[in-house]
């Protein structure tokens, strides 16, 4: 077994031979290495979360196979959820349960033994800060404690693969932080993960490889260098001009993706030909003396609206978990 | 553990966690019974059915019983209403356990619950009401108690798992309840009443689970009506089973 997680081909298509078809997968193939963190970008209705679902045995493709740790997510669906933990989109908790027996049960039902699950409780509840609220029911409880309670509890089992459907929303920066940091410990320890999220942040400080989708098919797939090259010829520069002045127009004239001013700082986003602008940005310090000038390689964001940006408005399908 | 005795368990929580579904899960049928059955009782004295003299809570005690089964398969199937509407049903799709055996977790508990609730209101009834019990039928009454508990819980899975809102789930149910429990041999012996009414009861579940539990607790009915009926009930409760496990698998 080469990858963890082995994707090809996988279509999903709901509403199939209606007119109203909506292909929600469209052809998406990739592979993740054991320990690998694979991020998966994509606007709202892009197919990340049908993937999860086709993923995590909740939902068969239309065509197209996917293995997990060597197992097929239809055939042997039961084998593939003995290897995953999966945080779904949906606040998915018992809410008529208490915190306690939510991590509890979650790890029953996985087969943990019950003198583990006292000692990996206990560490869990305090990595959470859950210890106050442990015999608290969930449905008393505000969303962000719902969430972590979420997030908590994939740590109460072993599986060698977790996937993380936009599990950080509705978190507070610190618990996001940790929740980053405990996903990073994981996959060093050699866990795979397949996460989504629309934090791009999240995906350019955590994941190994990223893959961007759009309207179910991939648009680009490849850690942040390969997908800046893909990104061709965008560059972000930060000027500071020596004297508050108005130079919007002659930048304008330049024709950035993006400017923003800030007194005599400026901000702008570029896509052509590096030297041709660094060449009209330097007749400009003729006119309007710059203090400091940096050149940057183009961000996730800028990739992201690059590549998914400018479309047609999509059509989504109206299928939820 | 095994993932079925864990969804037993999962049941067994949420039961403990929240009192209200104790109340309505065992003391509302008891409190019909002890309530309704002695003002009845006391108004209208002893009469004779099938040639036999009871009391109205003696009559009553299988239509408690039938009550007990159809709240606890209700709540059940609202709480999986609840795990779906809460997201936890589609991440207990990804748990290492089958659709099927989530579902026979799910009755397990049901049918666990539904045999206590029965003989809690079996002996509550001896006791307090001096109804005469068949002593030596209670292992097949309890039997006929999960039974049937099955049916209801299978038919009310199906919807569920099918509709996406709770008002249509709680209307739906409530209404089926209250047209089941009035249209059938519950709260009144069925010979009086109108010709298309007793064809409608007759058409109805509830009348036969309710007959079957009435002959094995006081030993009233024809055995042979009382044998079709049990049958009927057992395919009712088999299409219901084999349209659950179909709209199990599909969910996602």
């Amino acid at each position: 077994m080469d990858h963890v997680i082995a994707v090809e081909d996988v279509r999903k298509v709901y509403g199939a031979g209606g007119s109203q078809a909506v292909h929600a997968v469209d052809g998406v193939s990739f592979e993740v290495p054991k320990g690998q963190i694979l991020g998966l970008l994509g606007p709202n209705g892009a197919g990340k979360t049908t993937l999860v679902k086709i993923l995590t045995t909740i939902t068969a493709p239309t065509s197209g196979h996917a293995r997990i740790c060597g197992f097929d997510v239809v055939r042997q669906a039961l084998d593939v959820r003995r290897q995953i933990a999966v945080v779904l989109q949906q606040t998915a908790v018992e809410t008529l349960l208490t915190v306690e027996d939510n991590l509890r049960i979650y790890a029953y039902l996985h087969g943990v033994s019950a003198g583990e699950v006292r000692k990996r409780m206990d560490a869990v509840l305090d990595e959470f800060d859950l210890r106050e609220k442990a015999r608290e029911t969930v449905q008393d409880l505000s969303l962000g404690t719902k969430r972590r309670v979420q997030v908590a509890k994939i740590f109460m089992v072993d599986s060698p693969v977790i996937f993380l459907d936009e599990s950080t929303t509705g978190m507070d920066p610190l618990m996001r932080r940790r929740v980053l940091d405990r996903i990073r410990r994981e996959a060093r320890n050699g866990r795979t993960v397949l996460l989504t999220t629309q934090v791009l942040s999240e995906a350019e400080e955590l994941c190994d490889k990223i893959m961007i989708i759009d309207r179910g098919k991939t648009l680009a797939a490849g850690n942040l260098q390969e997908l800046r090259r893909l990104s061709t010829q965008m560059f972000r520069v930060s000027l500071t001009f020596a004297h508050d002045q108005d130079v919007r127009e002659q930048l304008e004239s330049l024709h950035p993706v993006e400017l923003r001013t800030e007194g005599e700082r400026v901000e702008l986003l570029f896509k052509g030909e590096e030297a041709l602008l660094l060449g009209r940005l330097a007749d400009l310090s003729r006119v309007a003396p710059i203090r400091h000038f940096e050149v940057r390689g183009a961000g996730l964001e800028d990739i992201f609206v690059d590549l998914v940006g400018e479309k047609a408005p999509r059509r989504e399908p109206e299928v939820e978990p | 553990m095994s993932g079925v005795t864990a969804v037993v368990y999962r049941d067994y929580r949420q039961r403990i966690t929240n009192i209200a579904f104790v109340f309505w899960d065992l003391f509302v049928p008891i409190a019909y019974l002890l309530l309704f059955g002695l003002g009845f009782q006391r108004t209208f004295g002893e009469f004779s059915m099938e040639g036999l003299r009871m009391g109205y809570a003696e009559f009553f005690l299988a239509g408690v019983l039938a009550m007990t089964t159809y709240g606890i398969a209700m709540n059940t199937s609202w709480g999986l209403f609840m795990d779906k509407d809460s997201g936890i049903f589609y991440e207990l799709l990804t748990y290492p356990i089958t659709r099927r055996e989530f579902l026979v977790g799910k009755i397990s508990f049901s049918l666990l619950l539904s045999a206590l609730g029965s003989l809690l209101a079996i002996v509550l009834g001896a006791a307090i009401m001096q109804i005469t019990v068949q002593w030596m039928w209670l292992p097949v009454t309890l039997l006929v108690v999960m039974c049937t508990t099955a049916g209801w819980f299978f038919l009310f899975s199906i919807l569920a798992i099918r509709l996406t809102r709770m008002d249509a789930f709680n209307t739906l149910t409530s209404v089926a309840y209250i047209i089941l429990m009035f249209l059938s041999s519950m709260f009144y012996p069925l010979e009086q009443l109108p010709a298309w009414f007793r064809i409608l009861a007759w058409l109805n579940p509830m009348t036969w689970q309710v007959d079957v539990l009435r002959f094995s607790l006081i030993g009233v009915g024809s055995a042979a009506v009382v044998l079709v009926e049990f049958v009927a009930f057992m395919v009712f409760t088999l299409a219901c089973l084999s349209l659950a496990v179909k709209t199990i698998d599909k969910a996602g």
